[in-house]
């Protein structure tokens, strides 16, 4: 579904990215761990090519999105983003937000992308709240917004940048179970993450980075329970 | 007294030619910044295109235009071009005052709400444009969906601001025969000689427009500014 081989990625002198291969399936839940500053953040922004990576080669379902001329607009319908400050457009109502780029992208009528809109805050619990604006919302609340405006392009991948760092603790569950269940309909999900009890329940695959490179990866259970590296041992000891 | 009562008289006198006077200066003011809008939108997003072909021009322009004094861009407008336009084809030009007065407000008030317009766009946090990017949007329909809308109500004050120092500045006009407010003005005092009244008689007037559009601007802030928060 997704490859990556030999990813490197700096700025200016700084090499964040120091050659990431991963492969991974579809309908897989991959969660990336590890210290901040460990370019976890920069590795799944290369994926919708938010950041150009400075080397090496990425295929989403087995186009190779990294060729100098594919359309890099086509590539992001495919793969939906969730930020860690959720990026709603504050000007737009929540049914909007949603709506916005299936009727400018995909082209679909206003009634077609609406209608789906709403069935769409209707999977996040949120479908009383589509005619306010974001700024009325709670976090958790925008954070699931944030999900179905993703979903709404129906993507292939989903990628989430630290999806609840910035929500207050008793907001998490809410949007973390909106992620579990788009694990369950078998969404291909990569998820940058610092919620370990998430990485451990819902993930098939663990992958532990640090400065710049993927140091172990393997099933939930041996990486928090068995993990052989000395740096994957001294981070989750730190945050377990 | 008896002065109190001349001043009072030839204010009362030239108030009708002032009125006109102001309609003049409204028109040619809200015209430039109409037009000023228009050019500064593009000419800032110009300046922070990442190709050289939008971006020089666009800083050529708001360069020259805001490193010279308005006089003399109006002098060279309306004096410059047709002299130059006769030299090449030797045949005659002339701009009506109006005109002239509109274009050279338009293309000056462009460049400072280039800048407006750019500091405006760089103020809206750059996780919209990529939330936009990363559905799909062109950065063309980025721009414009997302980007803007947000960006134009925050510019709101300083484009009301704009449209108070061109509003004042429009008095330069004067030196080409526009009966704005203040040639009106003038035109009484070398019939009369009754500078004094009738000078103060024109700061006035600009001073009610500018307190009316600043209390406009204030407005509209506050109806815009409600669902501006994330």
């Amino acid at each position: 579904m997704i490859e990556i081989k030999d990813l490197y990625k700096s700025f200016g002198d700084l090499q964040v990215l120091k050659g990431i291969s991963v492969k991974v399936k579809e309908s897989e839940v991959v969660c990336v761990i590890g210290p901040s500053g460990s370019g976890k953040s920069t590795f799944l922004r290369c994926i919708n090519l938010l950041e150009k990576p400075t080397s090496g080669d990425i295929w989403i379902d087995g186009e190779k999105i990294t060729d100098t001329h594919v359309n890099i607009n086509k590539i992001r319908e495919e793969a939906g983003m969730v930020f860690q400050h959720f990026n709603l457009f504050p000007h737009k109502t929540v049914l909007e937000n949603v709506s916005l780029a299936p009727i400018k992208v995909r082209k679909l009528s206003k009634e077609e992308g609406e209608k789906k809109a709403l069935e769409l805050l209707r999977k996040v619990g949120l479908e009383d709240k589509a005619h306010v604006y974001p700024a009325a919302l709670s976090g958790g609340q925008k954070q699931r917004v944030a999900i179905a405006r993703a979903l709404a392009m129906h993507p292939k991948v989903m990628l989430f940048d630290e999806p609840t760092s910035a929500l207050d603790p008793e907001m998490v569950g809410e949007v973390l179970n909106v992620m579990n269940n788009l694990a369950k309909m078998g969404m291909t999900m990569i998820v940058v993450t610092h919620e370990m009890g998430f990485a451990r329940e819902v993930s098939h695959r663990v992958l532990f980075m640090d400065d710049g490179m993927i140091v172990e990866e393997g099933k939930p259970h041996d990486i928090f329970v068995h993990p052989k590296n000395d740096r994957t041992i001294a981070f989750l000891s730190k945050v377990l | 007294m008896s002065l109190l009562n001349t001043y009072i008289n030839h204010i009362i006198q030239v108030f009708p030619d002032l009125l006109l006077g102001s309609m003049v200066t409204i028109e040619v003011t809200s015209l430039g910044v109409f037009f000023g809008l228009i050019i500064g939108t593009i000419s800032g997003l110009g300046k922070l295109s990442q190709k050289k072909f939008y971006r020089y021009p666009s800083i050529v322009y708001v360069d020259f235009i805001r490193g010279t004094p308005l006089l003399v861009q109006i002098l060279l407008f309306y004096y410059g071009i047709p002299g130059l336009f006769s030299n090449v084809t030797g045949k005659p030009l002339s701009f009506d005052p109006i005109f002239a007065g509109v274009i050279v407000c338009s293309i000056n008030s462009g460049a400072y709400i280039a800048e407006i317009v750019r500091a405006g766009v760089q103020s809206i946090d750059k996780g919209q444009m990529e939330a936009a990017r990363s559905l799909g949007m062109t950065e063309r329909m980025a721009m414009k969906e997302i980007i803007l809308p947000q960006a134009f109500r925050r510019i709101i004050p300083p484009l009301g601001n704009e449209f108070i120092a061109l509003l004042k500045d429009s008095s330069l006009l004067a030196v080409i025969g526009v009966h704005e407010l203040l040639k009106n003005g003038q035109l009484y005092i070398s019939r009369t000689f009754a500078s004094f009244p009738v000078y103060i008689a024109v700061a006035m007037m600009y001073l009610i427009m500018t307190i009316a559009i600043s209390r406009l601007v204030a407005y509209s802030e506050r109806r815009l500014g409600v669902s501006d928060r994330n």
